[in-house]
């Protein structure tokens, strides 16, 4: 189960720059009525976990939980077994279940899903109306592992705790707690990593991971993008936790720290110089002399190759100016990449961004650059002033960019290519180019006949 | 699964302990679109945030639009301590001071599983609140997306409707079921004015999810009906439901005033339901349809001709909500198709109606047995992965929620005599490519 002293734990995380300069208890912000926007803590350890191909999520809860979140994150996987990230298993309780309690339920669905599919881990997800009436979700699990001889995982992160990132946490918890140490891996070698917090969405991953490859880091485990779970239980025998963006999973490598003595880096493979820095960062603390020699060798290689295919879009990019208004440490992740392009980034949003973030943000875009608290009011006069010639936001702001008559370019997590390491610099350049010659901003933002001029 | 085809049988009863990939969606979620369906509407799903996050993307992807939606955020504290007073009406305080320019005519409350299991009288709290306030009761361990918009309507008859004796001669209520998208209904309430009727739809997604770009958008609810207008819903003439699911709301309109006419169809797909439907508009009005919809009838029954080769070789399933897969069904049949199977994603009594080979409430598991021997399956989008990895090339047309793979969902058509047409040529046209290339 889940209980109040984790939930604390988690929410005052000490390694998380959140909530360095908090007061005792205060902790990450608890949802407020009617303004909380954001997905809850089921969603955040979904999120987390569903990438395990080879794992069965299973969500013990009514049908809104899963009915509507399945298969719809690109999260991909080279898994050559059966797919599990693209299927939905729920429980889909009803009333009886809710008078009755679901465990009877939840016990059956565990046996139909290792008589027909036959994976490798089940992971259980309490929802809110499962850890109310208090299904003993904990006991089934155990009795169905014992039963079926695979790890069946219970994930306890109902979404009324908190938002997304707490469930993360409690993901890695789960993770943590039922997983990692419980099995030890063929061999090991001394350049072993465990990638945390990638999910592999639009093939991320696969951008930097043969960069990895030439240089030779292995990734041991991932969690969780294109990851596998017979990996995750060898995780505490890496060298090595690299944090990429997401922070939520601070907590999970602070304790694989103190537990298993693995340190860790926190990075991001956004733009070019985040991307070097990226595996700078691993190599030095990998702490090979070789290694370090020749990942600079192979970044290299691929700066220069990427600064010769980059040199059409520089010409096309000269003296544009964008407007970002995106969250967390995309503030300054995507900025970056931007800069690698030659556009000047002239404002972007840190409404969701932690203390470190905006740090680097003001880093990346100097002092001139504008940091906007209040972006949905801002943007428009940021665009305005500044003279910008593209906002890159989510979808609810395209009104404003066709009222300034200027490109658009969404850059939610609906993303269908990846902007990740040096080749997704590429698409993010591709996709700009074409945001930049779409005639169809100034078009659309045309008068109509019957309107005054 | 490699073993024969499982026959299962149409039961109220679930034939499984889960679902695998689910084509089922919740009653809050049905709830939450009718709301928007209403005019300056603010919809308030009671619910942990999730319930309202999950939901808020599904439609902002299936339309390709800002959604207005609100949740209540009820946390673990409040989930034990709070009767849903503080949360509900924290909320609309929240909401209403955060954007001052927004002047919400109505607050559309509905619950959730787990507000449902804890129990909230949100009826109660109504008492408190000073805007127009609407409750409806929507677990989502109970019936579907379907039954929540049609709970949706019925409590905004019930709670707001004024009881009267008279009616006005030409007035209409249309009570569309959920599966009805906006240009559709648009197009239903033309044909019925087409006839004479000052016509109303409840809800009436036709301003509100229809693609239109403006300013200010997602905010509210942005629907064709006020609740001025469902204050005097009661003055209605004649009610139409269309879709089986929708008549609990013409019986509590019917409670407000016995005097109203009510006619029923289970949907308006297809040549023979559509000639009822006509027949009854002219019986009212006693007056012939306009040339063009006479000219539409022609068409149809062009179309049914051009595509029976076609249609009538094929094998189809049909996965979606009850009153949605009956309409399709029967047009389908109409033209000669033979409907393997259609799955449907809760009970509905309209089922035992479809005359399909196998009709019952299954997921996209128990499709999977059925889409091997189709030529045509027409689901969401959910269906085309599963059809990707099969041996036989199946063709699939993208009808019902959630559909992420088309834009322009709002604007398809297929009611009436005009958009029966389109449709059948758009089987048929997609028949013709999948049989091409096998």
């Amino acid at each position: 189960m889940v209980n109040r002293a984790k939930i604390k734990e988690l929410m005052n995380e000490s390694a998380c720059s959140h909530n360095k300069d908090k007061k005792k208890g205060e902790g990450c912000d608890k949802p407020k009525p009617g303004l909380a926007a954001g997905g809850c803590a089921f969603d955040g350890a979904q999120i987390s976990l569903f990438p395990y191909a080879d794992a069965i999520h299973l969500v013990h809860g009514p049908q809104t939980c899963l009915g509507a979140s399945w298969e719809t994150r690109e999260t991909l996987t080279s898994y050559e077994g059966r797919d599990h990230t693209v299927m939905g298993f729920t429980t889909g309780i009803t009333t009886n279940d809710v008078i009755f309690g679901g465990d009877k339920r939840l016990a059956d669905s565990i046996d139909y899903i290792m008589q027909n599919y036959k994976p490798e881990a089940v992971f259980v997800y309490s929802t809110c109306v499962t850890a109310l009436v208090g299904d003993d979700i904990d006991m089934t699990c155990k009795l169905a592992s014992e039963k079926h001889g695979i790890p069946v995982v219970p994930v306890h992160a109902p979404g009324f705790v908190g938002g997304k990132n707490l469930g993360s946490r409690l993901a890695g918890e789960a993770v943590l707690e039922n997983l990692i140490g419980t099995k030890e891996p063929e061999f090991t070698t001394p350049y072993d990593i465990n990638l945390i917090g990638d999910y592999n969405v639009t093939g991320d991953m696969w951008q930097y991971l043969p960069i990895f490859e030439k240089i030779g880091i292995r990734v041991l485990s991932s969690l969780s993008g294109d990851g596998r779970v017979g990996d995750i239980r060898c995780a505490h025998r890496a060298k090595l936790n690299v944090i990429v963006c997401a922070k939520s999973l601070i907590t999970l490598c602070r304790k694989m720290q103190e537990n298993y003595g693995i340190p860790w880096v926190s990075v991001s493979f956004y733009g070019k110089r985040d991307t070097t820095f990226a595996i700078m960062e691993i190599v030095k603390a990998l702490g090979d002399e070789a290694l370090i020699k020749k990942a600079k060798e192979v970044i290299a290689q691929e700066e220069a190759k990427l600064e010769e295919a980059l040199q059409e879009y520089k010409a096309l990019f000269a003296g544009k100016k964008a407007v970002l208004n995106t969250g967390g440490n995309k503030a300054w992740s995507i900025a970056s990449g931007l800069q690698d392009l030659g556009i000047e980034v002239v404002a972007t949003s840190i409404r969701k961004s932690t203390e470190d973030d905006i740090a680097k943000a003001r880093e990346y875009l100097g002092e001139n650059g504008l940091l906007m608290k209040a972006p949905a009011s801002e943007q428009a006069k940021a665009i305005d002033e500044r003279g910008a010639h593209i906002l890159l936001a989510g979808g609810r702001s395209l009104y404003t960019a066709i009222k300034k008559k200027i490109s658009f370019i969404d850059v939610n997590q609906e993303k269908k290519v990846s902007y990740g390491g040096y080749g997704g610099l590429l698409n993010l350049a591709e996709d700009l180019k074409h945001a930049f010659n779409n005639p169809v901003f100034a078009n659309v933002s045309k008068k109509a006949p019957w309107e005054a001029e | 699964m490699m073993e024969a085809q499982k026959n299962i049988e149409l039961s109220r009863h679930e034939h499984k302990p889960l679902q695998v990939n689910p084509i089922k969606h919740s009653q809050p979620m049905g709830a939450a679109l009718a709301f928007m369906g209403i005019r300056n509407c603010l919809p308030l799903m009671h619910a942990s945030q999730g319930c309202a996050s999950y939901t808020k993307v599904f439609f902002t992807r299936h339309f390709n639009e800002p959604i207005a939606m609100y949740n209540t955020s009820v946390s673990d504290i409040t989930a034990v301590l709070d009767g849903g007073d503080y949360s509900v009406l924290m909320s609309i305080e929240n909401i209403t001071q955060k954007n001052s320019s927004m002047k919400p005519e109505l607050i559309g409350l509905h619950t959730t599983g787990l507000t449902e299991t804890k129990g909230d009288d949100v009826r109660s709290i109504g008492t408190h609140v000073e805007i127009p306030y609407c409750y409806v009761n929507t677990p989502d361990f109970e019936g579907g997306m379907e039954s929540g918009w049609a709970l949706t309507a019925k409590a905004l008859i019930q709670q707001h409707t004024v009881a009267v004796e008279d009616v006005k001669p030409n007035k209409l209520l249309l009570l569309p079921h959920v599966s009805i998208q906006p240009a559709e209904i648009e197009k239903v309430k033309e044909c019925c004015e087409s006839f004479g009727f000052h016509t109303l739809a409840l809800p009436d997604l036709s301003t509100s999810l229809d693609g239109c770009l403006s300013d200010g958008q997602g905010k509210l609810g942005t629907g064709a009906i006020g609740i001025e207008d469902i204050r005097e819903l009661a003055s209605c003439s004649t009610v139409i439901t269309l879709g089986s699911s929708m008549k609990i709301a013409a019986e509590a309109l019917l409670k407000k005033n016995p005097n109203i006419t009510h006619l029923h169809f289970d949907h308006l797909m297809g040549l023979s339901m559509n000639d009822n439907f006509v027949a009854s508009l002219m019986k009212i009005r006693q007056i012939d349809p306009t040339p063009l919809l006479k000219r539409w009838r022609g068409r149809l029954q062009d179309a049914m001709l051009d595509s029976h080769f076609l249609i009538g070789s094929s094998t189809f399933v049909i996965t979606g909500e009850p009153d949605m897969c009956a309409g399709i069904c029967e047009t389908l049949q109409s033209a000669g198709g033979t409907v393997n199977a259609v799955i449907a994603t809760v009970y509905s009594p309209v089922l035992k109606t479809i005359k399909a080979k196998n009709v019952f409430v299954g997921d996209l598991e128990d499709a999977q047995e059925y889409f091997k021997d189709a030529d045509l399956v027409i689901g969401n989008f959910h269906a085309e992965r599963i059809l990707h990895s099969q041996k036989k090339h199946t063709g699939l047309i993208l009808r019902g929620f959630p559909n992420y793979e088309e834009l322009g969902n709002q604007l398809k058509n297929d009611q009436l005599y005009e958009g029966s047409t389109y449709f059948l040529f758009e089987v048929a046209n997609k028949l013709r490519e999948v049989k091409h290339y096998t």
